[in-house]
C-alpha cells in the first residue's frame, strides 16, 4: 500500500439525529489519485471533505490518513499533511495581506522566517500571482482571493489536497491557470466541483454521490460521459460533451 | 457608499495607511507604543487649570503629523465621530465651576479653562492614539504587546477581534443591502423586523467565525501565533527616536515651555 492514502469505511454522518447527511460511505484513496467528488447540490460533498480533515467528528464509521485514525487527538499531526481549500474565499483569508496569509501555516509550524519567505515566494509562483504578494486581501477581486486561497494550502507543501469547488470566481483565464496547478500537484488530491469540465480535465477518478451515498465510483470519462447516470443524479453532461443544439 | 460600507472602508483604510512605507511607519512598534501610553499619561497628568502647560503638548502629535506624511484635516474628519464625544465630556464645566482664574494677564473663568484642559486632554489622547494605529499594522501592534509580556490569549483576542470587526460589519452589510433592494421606499429598517435581521446577523456572523476558525486550525494554529517574523530589530534610529521624544514630553511636562518662550520673547505671557 502506498505511503499517502485515504482511507474511508461504513461512514454516515448527521447533523442532527434522523437527518443523514453521509449514509455508509466508503471508499479507498491512494498516492497519485486525483479524485472528482461530483453531485448535485446537498448531496454531502463539503460534508465528507471535512471529515477527512477532522473539521466534523462526531460520524460512524473510520476514517483514516495515511493509516492515522482521525480523531480529536491526532487533528495536528493529520492536518499538517493536508492542504484544505474552503469553497467560500472570505472563510480562508483572514489576514491583512496575501504575504501574512500564506506566511500564516508555515510560521504556525514553527519554520524560521527565510524559510517562510522562500516557502510564500515559491507558492505565489506555482500560483502565478506574484503581482498580489502586497495586496491586501479586500482589495482582491473574487478571483484573485481564490488564488491565494489556493497558494496558502501550497505553502504548507501538503501531501493531500482537498478543494471545495475551486473553480467558483475563477474567469477561463484563472480558471485554466487553476486547471495547470491541479494537475502539476502529484500527490494526492481530491476536488468536489459542479465544474464537470475542470473535473475531466484534472481527475482520472470520479465519486459521484447522491443522497448522502456513493452511488459510482470509476474513471472520470466513463462516469462524465454517461448521460444517464448524470441525470439520474441531478447532474448534465460536461459541456465539452454537449452539444450546442442541446444547450 | 452605505454607512456600514463606510464603516468597512475606513478600517480598512487604516490598514492601508499603517502599510504605508513612512519613516515613521519604520520606526519600531514598541517604541511607538511605549511613546504613545506615555504621552496619554503625562497629557492626562496636567492640572486642571494649566491650559499653557498642556498647550506645549500639541508638539508630539504635530510633528508626528508632519513626519509621517498624514493629512492633518483628514485624520480630523476620520475622527469626527469622536471629538465631538470628547469635547461634550467638559461641556458642564462652567455651569459647576464659577471661580475666577488669572491667567497670561486676563480673568477667566475656572468653568471655562478647566473644560479648555479636558477638551484638549481628549483631543491629544485621541490624536495621538490615533497616529500609532495609522503608522503600526495590527500585527505589529500585536508584536509589541508581546514584548510587553501581554498574555498570548489576551493579545490573539485582540487581533482576532480587530480582523473580526470587518465580517461582522461585512455580513451586516449584505443583510441590509438586500433588505433595501425589496424595500426601496423606506428609510433603515422597520422596527418590525429588527429581531430577525438581528438573530440572521448573528446567525451568520457565528457560522462565518466558525469557518475562520476552522480554516486557521486546518494551518496549524494551536493558540499561538508569531505576529511578524521572528524578531524586529530595535535600530539606532529607534533608539534616538525615543529617547528625542521622552525627553521632549518629560521638559515639557516639567517646565512650562511655551510660558518661558513667550517670557524670552514678551509675547502675551509675559
Amino acid at each position: 500500500m502506498s505511503h499517502i492514502h485515504i482511507d474511508v469505511e461504513n461512514v454516515s454522518f448527521a447533523y442532527e439525529k434522523g437527518k443523514e447527511i453521509l449514509a455508509d460511505v466508503s471508499f479507498h484513496a491512494s498516492e497519485k489519485d486525483s479524485i472528482g467528488l461530483i453531485g448535485a447540490n446537498g448531496v454531502g460533498k463539503s460534508t465528507l471533505l471535512k471529515l477527512l480533515v477532522g473539521l466534523n467528528l462526531d460520524f460512524e464509521g473510520s476514517v483514516r490518513v495515511m493509516d492515522i485514525p482521525v480523531e480529536k487527538r491526532t487533528l495536528p499531526q493529520i492536518r499538517a499533511r493536508i492542504g484544505y481549500v474552503f469553497q467560500d474565499s472570505d472563510s480562508q483569508l483572514f489576514m491583512s495581506t496575501a504575504y501574512e496569509d500564506i506566511a500564516f501555516a508555515p510560521r504556525n509550524y514553527g519554520l524560521p522566517e527565510d524559510e517562510v519567505q522562500k516557502r510564500v515566494e515559491q507558492a505565489l509562483q506555482m500560483t502565478g500571482i506574484e503581482y498580489l504578494k502586497n495586496k491586501q486581501i479586500y482589495k482582491m477581486s473574487g478571483g484573485e482571493k481564490k488564488l491565494v486561497s489556493i497558494a496558502t494550502i501550497l505553502s504548507m507543501t501538503p501531501d493531500i489536497i482537498l478543494m471545495d469547488e475551486p473553480s467558483i470566481a475563477l474567469d477561463p483565464r484563472n480558471r485554466r491557470n487553476l486547471i495547470r496547478i491541479l494537475n502539476s500537484f502529484e500527490h494526492l488530491k481530491i476536488i468536489a466541483s459542479h465544474d464537470l469540465d475542470m473535473i475531466l480535465d484534472t481527475c482520472e477518478r470520479t465519486i459521484l454521490m447522491a443522497g448522502g451515498r456513493i452511488i459510482c465510483d470509476g474513471k472520470t470519462e466513463d462516469i462524465l460521459s454517461d448521460k444517464k447516470l448524470l441525470e439520474e443524479n441531478g447532474l448534465e453532461l460536461p459541456l465539452c460533451m454537449q452539444g450546442r443544439a442541446s444547450v | 457608499m452605505s454607512k456600514i460600507g463606510n464603516a468597512i472602508y475606513e478600517i480598512h483604510y487604516m490598514d492601508t495607511l499603517a502599510e504605508r512605507d513612512q519613516w515613521v511607519n519604520r520606526i519600531h512598534p514598541l517604541v511607538k507604543f511605549v511613546l504613545t501610553i506615555g504621552y496619554i499619561m503625562t497629557v492626562v497628568s496636567f492640572q486642571k487649570y494649566d491650559v499653557i502647560g498642556l498647550a506645549g503638548m500639541v508638539v508630539y502629535p504635530i510633528a508626528v503629523f508632519m513626519l509621517s506624511e498624514l493629512s492633518f484635516w483628514d485624520s480630523i474628519r476620520r475622527l469626527r465621530l469622536v471629538l465631538p464625544l470628547v469635547c461634550f465630556v467638559g461641556i458642564l464645566n462652567p455651569f459647576f465651576d464659577k471661580n475666577q482664574v488669572l491667567i497670561a494677564g486676563i480673568q477667566m473663568s475656572a468653568g471655562v479653562l478647566s473644560m479648555l484642559t479636558l477638551i484638549m486632554k481628549g483631543v491629544f489622547s485621541v490624536l495621538a492614539s490615533y497616529l500609532l494605529i495609522a503608522t503600526t499594522s495590527v500585527e505589529k501592534l500585536c508584536y509589541a504587546f508581546r514584548l510587553l509580556h501581554i498574555p498570548k490569549a489576551v493579545v490573539t483576542q485582540f487581533m482576532l477581534t480587530y480582523r473580526y470587526i470587518t465580517v461582522l460589519l461585512g455580513e451586516a452589510n449584505r443583510i441590509t443591502q438586500a433588505y433595501a433592494l425589496r424595500a426601496p421606499n423606506q428609510k433603515g429598517v422597520h422596527f418590525k423586523v429588527w429581531g430577525s435581521l438581528a438573530g440572521q446577523l448573528l446567525l451568520r456572523s457565528m457560522d462565518r467565525a466558525e469557518d475562520v476558525y476552522e480554516s486557521m486550525l486546518l494551518r496549524g494554529y494551536q493558540g499561538d501565533y508569531r505576529y511578524m517574523q521572528e524578531r524586529i530589530a530595535l535600530r539606532w534610529q529607534d533608539a534616538v527616536y525615543f529617547v528625542f521624544w521622552a525627553g521632549l514630553i518629560v521638559l515639557f511636562r516639567l517646565c512650562p515651555v511655551i510660558f518661558l518662550i513667550g517670557s524670552l520673547t514678551g509675547g502675551i505671557f509675559a
